[in-house]
């Protein structure tokens, strides 16, 4: 009776042994698995009051391809860069063309012609619907890193991150002029760029608006390159831009409010024209914890905000809420 | 007995024999091999690589020394000189200043130097910094990752069994020549670094 009373006890007693190591084993991993004392902690900043999210997220379809780079509209179509293909789909994330590139994607547009503009790493080349070469410019120098165009009839604005300006130019790749150069006398405070993010759009009037990712802001030219207006606030709270250098992508909706995309603490914002914070469309909790990347971001014809997510490698399409006109 | 038969003590003889010459040899093949790996063991040396690195705080607390061996290194061709840098400011900063309250580094262990309008340079002081890596976190986060760590090779006293290691959540602790001992971040900006390519860190 004694000894099966012991027998018990050391069962209990080895079960519970392996419970506590077992429990131990998977709640720490074997120690790594820790508390960090000095754990950098931003989750206040990626919550996001409800009421100032006035986008919501409609479909996301995946980008069956390496390295995606970047995004733009053209009529009901969706087309994608990667590194190497050029890839259309439609609204339903059906894949409707692929072909390779003859360069390096990084970026890309699409003119009022549909004719398709892509930035590689040094040079621009244009491209037809079929993905047939059209033009390929002449290189802009080894340092240059091509990061955004946009184009505006027989102007073309390339965004050189490289070398810290952005090249007006006609179509041919001839260089017209050069824009954001440090010039005290225009106002110009020159172009801050800590990494490769640096992106331009055109308004519906024709003038340029560049970002100046260093110093938090957008800014907006005059033809002869003088600075017309600016607009930013660095902060972490929602309506400022933060880290090194945001907004990091941007596109302008059809009144010219502008949407932006941060990296860092992905986010996407939608700011008025005059670059009063009106709301959010994609709050930090819709990216992945760990994302870092901003996602390049292009308006369609409803206004929705097409948005390429590097991280996922996915287009995520976003309309505006029913009572989203703040 | 027939005359093709040893006797059983001439085979007994020459099983000890043989059975000493193997134990010899094994016993100097073993020594030999157990200085081979002492011998390349002291070249070996521990560093960790920054790319892996998940900034868990582990490299503070774990370490034989104290302060850490592992300390934050600054790679001055990545970094972009920012006025509102992650690496050395607190998120959301009351002001972009060297006050106490705004700095992020729990020792002040960054300086912070004004070069030009508006660029500033960040230098790290070593005898200050205690490897926690909450610089690193906020430089990788929300700038370049030019802010890193490194096991330094003039602190470090190369345990075989390194506390940080055996715990390192990454694995980004491995044994190095002791003749290119470090893995400085920098590369990556020769070789660019496109939009939507470029590398946490």
């Amino acid at each position: 009776m004694n000894r099966k009373l012991v027998n018990i006890v050391l069962i209990v007693l080895a079960l519970a042994i392996v419970v506590i190591i077992g429990k131990d084993f998977i709640g720490n991993k074997a120690g790594k698995n820790t508390e960090n004392p000095y754990e950098y902690n931003v989750d206040e900043f990626r919550k996001v009051d409800s009421t100032a999210i006035l986008y919501h997220e409609t479909i996301s379809f995946a980008v069956n391809a390496d390295e995606p780079k970047g995004i733009a509209i053209s009529g009901q179509q969706i087309i994608v860069v990667t590194e190497k293909l050029l890839l259309k789909y439609d609204y339903t994330g059906k894949e409707l063309f692929r072909k390779e590139l003859p360069d390096t994607a990084d970026c890309v547009t699409v003119d009022s012609n549909n004719e398709i503009w892509v930035g590689t790493r040094h040079s621009v080349v244009s491209l037809d619907q079929g993905g047939t070469l059209l033009k390929r410019w002449n290189s802009f120098g080894d340092r240059s890193v091509i990061t955004s165009l946009a184009v505006s009839g027989e102007n073309v604005y390339v965004a050189d991150a490289g070398n810290r300006i952005v090249y007006h130019c006609n179509t041919t790749g001839q260089i017209l002029s050069k824009i954001g150069e440090k010039n005290e006398q225009k106002g110009v405070p020159g172009y801050i760029i800590p990494s490769p993010y640096f992106d331009l759009a055109i308004d519906d009037a024709g003038f340029l608006w560049v970002v100046n990712p260093g110093r938090h802001s957008l800014e907006n030219y005059n033809p002869d390159g003088s600075l017309r207006t600016s607009w930013g606030m660095a902060s972490f709270k929602i309506e400022g831009f933060t880290g090194c250098c945001n907004p990091a992508q941007f596109a302008l909706l059809a009144d010219n409010s502008f949407i932006t995309s941060e990296k860092g603490m992905p986010r996407i914002k939608w700011y008025d024209q005059e670059g009063h914070f009106k709301g959010v469309v994609a709050s930090p909790e819709m990216f992945d914890p760990d994302s870092y990347l901003a996602p390049d971001v292009a308006i369609d014809a409803d206004q929705r905000v097409i948005a390429l997510d590097f991280e996922r490698k996915q287009v995520r399409i976003f309309e505006k809420n029913q009572d989203g006109n703040n | 007995m027939s005359d093709k038969e040893e006797p059983k003590s001439l085979e007994r003889r020459r099983f000890i024999r043989s059975g000493m010459q193997a134990a010899l040899a094994v016993s100097l093949g073993g020594l030999a091999g157990f200085s081979l790996l002492k011998s390349s063991s002291k070249n070996l040396v521990w560093q960790l690589d920054p790319f892996k690195c998940v900034q868990c705080g582990r490299c503070a607390t774990e370490c034989v020394m104290t302060p850490s061996a592992v300390k934050c290194v600054h790679a001055y061709d990545l970094c972009g000189y920012c006025d509102l840098c992650g690496g050395y400011l607190k998120p959301d900063p009351n002001a972009r200043s060297t006050a106490a309250e705004n700095q992020l580094c729990p020792t002040a262990a960054i300086k912070r130097k004004y070069i030009e309008d508006p660029y500033f340079e960040y230098v790290i002081d070593e005898k200050l910094c205690i490897g926690c890596a909450k610089c690193v976190a906020g430089c990788t986060s929300f700038g370049n990752g030019s802010l890193h760590l490194q096991v330094r090779h003039d602190r470090c006293r190369n345990c075989n069994d390194c506390a940080i290691a055996r715990l390192c959540p990454a694995d980004a602790f491995q044994r190095v020549p002791a003749n290119t001992p470090y893995m400085i971040k920098g590369g990556f900006t020769k070789s660019g670094g496109g939009k939507g390519k470029e590398k946490k860190g």
